[in-house]
């Protein structure tokens, strides 16, 4: 019943350029042939400056990283650009003729010019503007300028701003200057994506919600900083975000502002490929729509209707064949429902895409530790800056949660009218995940001010669920009632709201974000796993003999093992066969055998190899996975339903079949393993095997007893089972009559003809003390549950102490590659000194008995060699029957002479020096790998040390709270400008 | 209207939690018993959807506080969030459909080990009207009682009769009530069939749950220690009563 997943160890710190990415809303994986085939990413000082002055000109930083031109002002808030370069028309050189300036002026698509001021060295700037060119002839040779013209129409804005510059005009599709009319009017055949409020009306007033105004102010932006493609964001775009966008452009913009847009850019088609290649499936995902789609904004008119729902239906199941990993997740309903009220299926699909992989990272994933973690963060946040409400719901054990979970799942959407969770939304869009918690924080805030008798009298979540539905209800309400002077009554809660979010609250910046995520990764994927684990262990239908602690342990070295080798994604379209009632939302995680291999090393002592490796400074033991048909066997002897994968419960009974045997139930144990027809009869091939399965656990003893006994008992098991060939009247066998008869000539017997039974194997096994030792102690034994160490913080070399305290659970697997190659770096420098050494542990015999005679394993295993030769048993697995037939004469005879070789060396046998796998880093990288596992633990970001700061950096709004009423001081210019009633709703 | 005479008695609150996999009718059960009425699901539940509904028993008002959690996969792990502090717990299954009474028994197990210990749980197969006439003569008894129903249009379909609906009704019902029931029994839970479409057993549902909380031990540690484990050196007299407003009680 239950899922493992180990997804969630997979996580990495971005890189570096990873994080740029994200800064500048790229799509994260730019296809190859845009990137180009040398590596034209640069970086360089510039100062920008728009339309010759049109705005201040800003010192920035330039990136070049293809296919898109990106600026950021210095105090990276002011100004940022992410401008596609199919977008740029023109590079020129300007020459001012003076000295020492490197100037470039770039004509763009909408006919802004940027001057750019290369503000670096000669050389650097030529460096740059040769990559520039080249990057730009990648994207001339792939014709993505052309495809400008063409996507823009999408786009409404060219519909408000029709009037374009001669650039644009005079371009044809291709690309080439026109020269005569005829094409020439295409714009007024624009044909603009829009979301179903175009048929079905948009929520809201458009009076009220001041939407001509608001269009007024938006054309004259976009007129002159660019727009969809090519839109530069100076701090007035995000002042007039925040007074809420207008209806009809909000689509674009949110696409726009997100990055979103260039998603769709770059994919032209993709939607409506995945929507047809899928046609007709259904899975799991498409199901769990299926349900939703009639509680998906229903107030709404165009969810009224079955046009809404089949649009709604149809964004979410592309999306769930587009990332089935994550499928569909419920909220998501609601979120692309709010979209498409503003935008067309394209465009809600790609900005399902960037709100699921980069804006609302691990959400919906399934999981959803991404939702965790940020209700553990706000908590965090309340709990340090409203320390009275967490007090006192800390107090009444009230949980944040069940109120915030469904702001943030949803953005608010649902949690309050229509038009105000748009308005945040339109900001969440602009700003980022900032805002939901600035929001949320500042809601609670407002309630404490407002209601703060209330709120701190709360006794239970209900309450304080109440509590909250009522403060979100009365957003429309005026902030001031009692206020003497009109213009403050005019102020409604939610402009209020918005107001102290963003001008008090800029300290909940991205990066204080991404500190406390980072703070509380670890605990959140803890947590998550341990309650997989405590699902997974009451979902077992028996624990055998073992205790719950056991079982645990079980868990966990299955989990080590998954993590390790994951099992294949399960299968997506399982209702092949409808009505089929055993299937499971998420199938059971069954280890196939390469899984069960490593599971079993883990718990297995014979299973692995363990080398002691000594270099002069430490001594640890590396252990290598050890590839033996006896390990195969087993895993095929635990999958008793032939699904050729074990479930935990199938490893549970397998461990249980044989950790708690006696002396005789582990003979029989090891018998029936070896018995593949379960006849109770072992044939000759299997007594072999069975051999070689003994000398494959005892490989690394120490000195040759235990080979002496695997010879002795070859020897006895074809001479007892020889012996006892005929007389054996009372055979149990299912062989039909005629074939007993002939066996009654012993020698001569088939290889594959049952040939030893229990109780002769038995008596064989008696026959040799330390054999009878093994089958006793040492075989149950050499199964240990031992805790896995890499769920302990406290893991790690102690030799050098330089990593033994990496702190937390997560951070220290993370640093499990820098820990090899730290290893390899202490073994080269062992080397170097001369103090390298590896040695084999041994598996059965570890410490208890000391044994006299030595010899090399290689003797016996040329007996078993030889003898092989002679029988019909040609690969180890097989148990076909073949024609020649082994004499057990001369395999006796063979196998006497081996335990007369001499004893050839003693204690510990050097193993070969094992190649490094790292040798090709450099001395230096692992130096810095040592180095960053040592970072591991530096100091965690706190956020009152942030409210100290007086200088926040990337913060779009921290604008505002420079001037402090800048805010205030544009909403009520907005309103005198438009002499509109407040409280729009 | 009828809770006049006991205005003096303050309504007991209760935490009850609805669990069971998705399309159960978890939502249906609740709409049924808060507003009585069945229509399709029109509450879009993030989480869980909040609810409350007072019920009387003899001369006591419970105000049961509902959680209605989701029911997908996904948000399993945020169950615990809605069960804990939990007095009581419907686990609903669908008698039409084998594998939801696994799951079932898997949320009870999880109950059992993870919940507040004094949890009553109840285990109630809904979706009894697409087998009404077979099997649960038993139950239709039950039927008589959520006569308060009146106006149901649905009501006809609950009674139990014609013969030609029972043939093809039969092969409809995929968990036979006994099998249901000796588990209940032997997992020590309330059991009772239902339908949250004709309303049928909903009420009985709710009030035996109501008789099989322990109020007196509610009032006792809500006082001590308002509800949580966790706290329980803090104690602060806490009037529970105070917010409570009862004049939308309920006629049940
Ligand atoms: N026939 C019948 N259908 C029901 C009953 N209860 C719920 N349903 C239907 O089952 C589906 C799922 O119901 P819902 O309450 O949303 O289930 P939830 O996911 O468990 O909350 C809906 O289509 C309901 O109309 C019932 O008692 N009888
Ligand atoms: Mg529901």
């Amino acid at each position: 019943m239950a899922t493992i997943s180990t997804h969630l160890r997979n996580f990495k710190e971005p890189t570096k350029e990873q994080a740029q990415r994200l800064f500048f809303s790229l799509p994260p994986n730019p296809p190859p042939e845009d990137v180009g085939p040398t590596d034209y990413r640069f970086e360089i000082n510039a100062v920008l400056m728009l339309n010759e002055g049109q705005e201040d000109s800003y010192a920035g930083k330039l990136y070049l990283l293809p296919p898109y031109l990106c600026f950021v002002s210095l105090d990276r808030r002011s100004v940022k650009m992410t401008m596609p370069l199919s977008a740029i028309r023109r590079v020129e050189r300007v020459n001012h003729g003076r000295a020492g300036v490197f100037e470039l002026g770039l004509m763009l698509w909408h006919g802004m010019r940027l001057n750019i001021q290369l503000t670096a060295l000669r050389s650097t700037a030529d460096a740059f503007c040769a990559n520039l060119r080249d990057a730009l002839k990648i994207q001339l040779d792939l014709g993505r300028m052309k495809q400008v013209k063409q996507f823009v129409k999408t786009c409404y804005s060219e519909v408000l701003i029709p009037v374009s510059n001669p650039e644009a005009d005079n371009e044809r599709e291709d690309g080439s200057i026109m020269t005569e009319g005829g094409d020439g009017n295409a714009l007024a055949k624009t044909t603009y994506h829009g979301g179903l409020g175009l048929t079905f009306k948009f929520p809201g007033d458009a009076k009220k919600l001041r939407e001509g105004s608001k269009l007024k102010l938006w054309t004259t932006y976009l007129r002159a900083h660019g727009r969809n493609l090519t839109l530069l964001r100076y701090p007035h775009c995000t002042r007039l975000v925040q007074v809420g966008l207008p209806n009809r452009l909000r689509g674009e913009l949110w696409e726009t502002l997100s990055g979103s847009i260039f998603l769709r850019f770059s994919n032209p088609g993709v939607y409506e490929k995945i929507l047809r290649d899928n046609a007709g499936k259904t899975s799991t995902s498409t199901e769990e729509i299926e349900k939703d789609l009639n509680r998906s904004l229903p107030e709404y008119s165009g969810y009224q209707d079955e046009k809404g729902i089949a649009t709604l239906r149809r964004v979410l199941t592309a999306y769930s064949w587009k990332n089935p990993e994550l499928g569909y997740c419920q909220a998501m309903n609601i979120l692309t429902a709010a979209l498409l009220i503003y935008m067309s299926e394209e465009q809600a699909f790609w900005l399902l895409e960037v709100l699921c992989d980069r804006l609302l990272p691990g959400y919906y994933s399934p999981s959803m530790y991404g939702t965790l973690l940020d209700q553990r963060v706000f908590e965090s946040l309340v709990q340090r800056c409203l320390p009275m409400i967490h007090d006192h719901f800390h107090d009444v054990d009230v949980q944040l949660s069940v109120a915030s979970l469904p702001w943030f799942l949803s953005l608010f959407i649902n949690s309050m009218p229509m038009i105000f969770a748009f308005r945040i939304v339109d900001c969440f869009f602009c700003m980022g995940p900032k805002v939901l918690f600035q929001v949320g924080y500042v809601s609670l805030s407002s309630i404490l001010k407002i209601n703060g008798e209330k709120l701190l009298s709360i006794q239970d979540d209900g309450a304080f669920i109440s509590l909250m539905r009522e403060y979100f209800a009365s957003l429309g309400e005026s902030a001031h009632p009692k206020a003497t002077d009109p213009r403050s009554r005019a102020i409604i809660k939610f402009q209020e709201l918005l107001l102290v979010a963003f001008r008090e609250f800029s300290i909940i910046n991205d990066e204080m974000i991404e500190n406390e995520r980072r703070r509380y990764r670890g605990e959140i994927v803890h947590s998550i796993e341990s309650f997989a684990k405590r699902a997974a262990i009451r979902n077992l239908s028996s624990f055998g003999r073992f205790s719950k602690d056991q079982i645990g342990l079980i868990y966990d070295n299955l989990f080590k093992a998954l993590v390790v080798a994951p099992p294949p994604p399960p299968v997506m379209t399982k209702r092949l066969i409808p009505g089929t009632d055993d299937e499971m939302e998420r199938p059971e995680t069954r280890i196939e055998l390469k899984t069960f291999r490593i599971f079993l090393a883990e718990i297995a002592t014979w299973a692995r190899d363990e080398y002691v490796v000594s270099n002069g400074f430490q001594e640890r033991v590396e252990r290598r996975v050890a590839e033996h048909e006896f390990v195969d066997r087993l895993f095929f002897f635990w999958d008793i339903n032939h699904n050729g994968a074990l479930s935990f419960q199938d490893l549970v009974n397998g461990l249980d079949g044989i950790m708690f045997n006696d002396l005789m139930s582990s003979i029989e144990w090891f018998f029936t393993l070896h018995d593949k027809d379960q006849d109770g009869w072992l044939t000759k091939d299997e007594v072999l095997v069975l051999s070689e399965s003994l000398l494959f656990i005892f490989r690394s003893e120490v000195g040759d007893a235990y080979l002496g006994t695997v010879s002795r008992f070859m020897t006895n098991a074809f001479e007892y089972g020889d012996a006892l060939l005929p007389e054996e009247g009372e055979k149990m066998s299912p062989i039909p009559n005629e074939v007993s008869a002939n066996t009654e000539l012993a020698p001569s017997l088939p290889s594959n003809q049952p040939y030893l039974n229990r109780a002769t194997f038995r008596m064989v096994v008696l026959a040799d003390p330390l054999l009878e030792a093994f089958f006793d102690v040492d075989l149950p034994r050499s199964f240990k549950l031992q805790p896995v160490e890499d769920s302990s913080a406290a893991r790690g070399q102690t030799g050098l102490g330089l990593l033994g305290n990496v702190g937390g659970f997560l951070s220290s697997f993370v640093t499990d590659d820098n820990k090899k190659i730290f290893n390899s770096f202490v073994d080269d420098m062992g080397k170097a000194i001369g103090k390298h050494q590896v040695t084999v542990r041994p598996s059965i015999n570890q410490h208890e008995r000391n044994l006299a005679l030595q010899e090399p394993l290689k003797e016996t295993t040329r007996h078993l060699q030889r003898l092989r030769s002679q029988s019909s048993l040609t690969t180890p697995t097989s148990s076909t029957p073949s024609g020649v037939s082994a004499s057990p004469m001369s395999s006796q005879s063979n196998l006497e002479k081996a335990p007369l070789v001499p004893p050839t060396s003693a204690g510990l046998k050097p193993a070969p020096v094992l190649p490094s796998p790292f040798t090709d880093v450099s001395p230096l990288a692992k130096a810095n790998a040592a180095a960053a596992a040592v970072m591991e633990n530096r100091q965690a970001f706190a956020i009152d040390e942030a409210g100290d700061e007086d200088d926040l950096d990337d913060s779009d709004l921290a604008e505002l709270s420079g001037d402090d009423e800048g805010m205030m001081a544009e909403v009520d210019a907005f309103l005198e400008q438009n002499d509109a009633s407040v409280g729009a709703r | 209207m009828a809770d006049t005479s006991d205005a003096t008695q303050k309504p007991i609150q209760v935490k009850l939690v609805l669990l069971g996999e998705a399309a159960v009718g978890k939502s249906s059960v609740v709409m049924r018993f808060v507003n009585n009425e069945f229509q399709a699901n029109k509450e879009p539940t993030i989480g869980a959807a909040f609810l409350t509904q007072k019920c009387r028993l003899e001369d006591r008002v419970l105000r049961y506080e509902i959680w209605d959690t989701a029911g997908q996969e996904r948000f399993h792990s945020l169950a615990p969030m809605y069960y804990r502090n939990a007095q009581a717990a419907v686990v609903v299954y669908d008698i039409t459909k084998a594998a939801s009474l696994e799951k079932a028994k898997s949320w009870v197990k999880e109950l059992q080990r993870q919940a507040n210990p004094n949890i009553v749980i109840a285990l109630a197969g809904n979706k009894l009207d697409l087998v009404t006439g077979q099997a649960s003569t038993p139950g239709t008894s039950a039927a008589a009682s959520s006569a308060d129903d009146e106006d149901e249009a649905d009501d006809a379909t609950a009674t139990p009769g014609e013969t030609e609906e029972e043939a093809g009704s039969e092969s409809l019902r995929q968990v036979p009530k006994d099998e249901a029931m000796a588990y209940a029994t032997e997992a020590g839970l309330l059991f009772t069939e239902i339908s949250a479409k004709t309303g049928e057993g909903i009420v009985e549902l709710f009030t035996d749950i109501a008789k099989k909380i322990p109020i007196e031990h509610i009032l006792a540690s809500r006082g001590a220690a308002a509800g949580g484990a966790a706290n329980a050196n803090r104690a602060p007299a806490v009037n529970l009563n105070e917010t409570s407003d009862p004049k939308n009680a309920c006629a049940c």
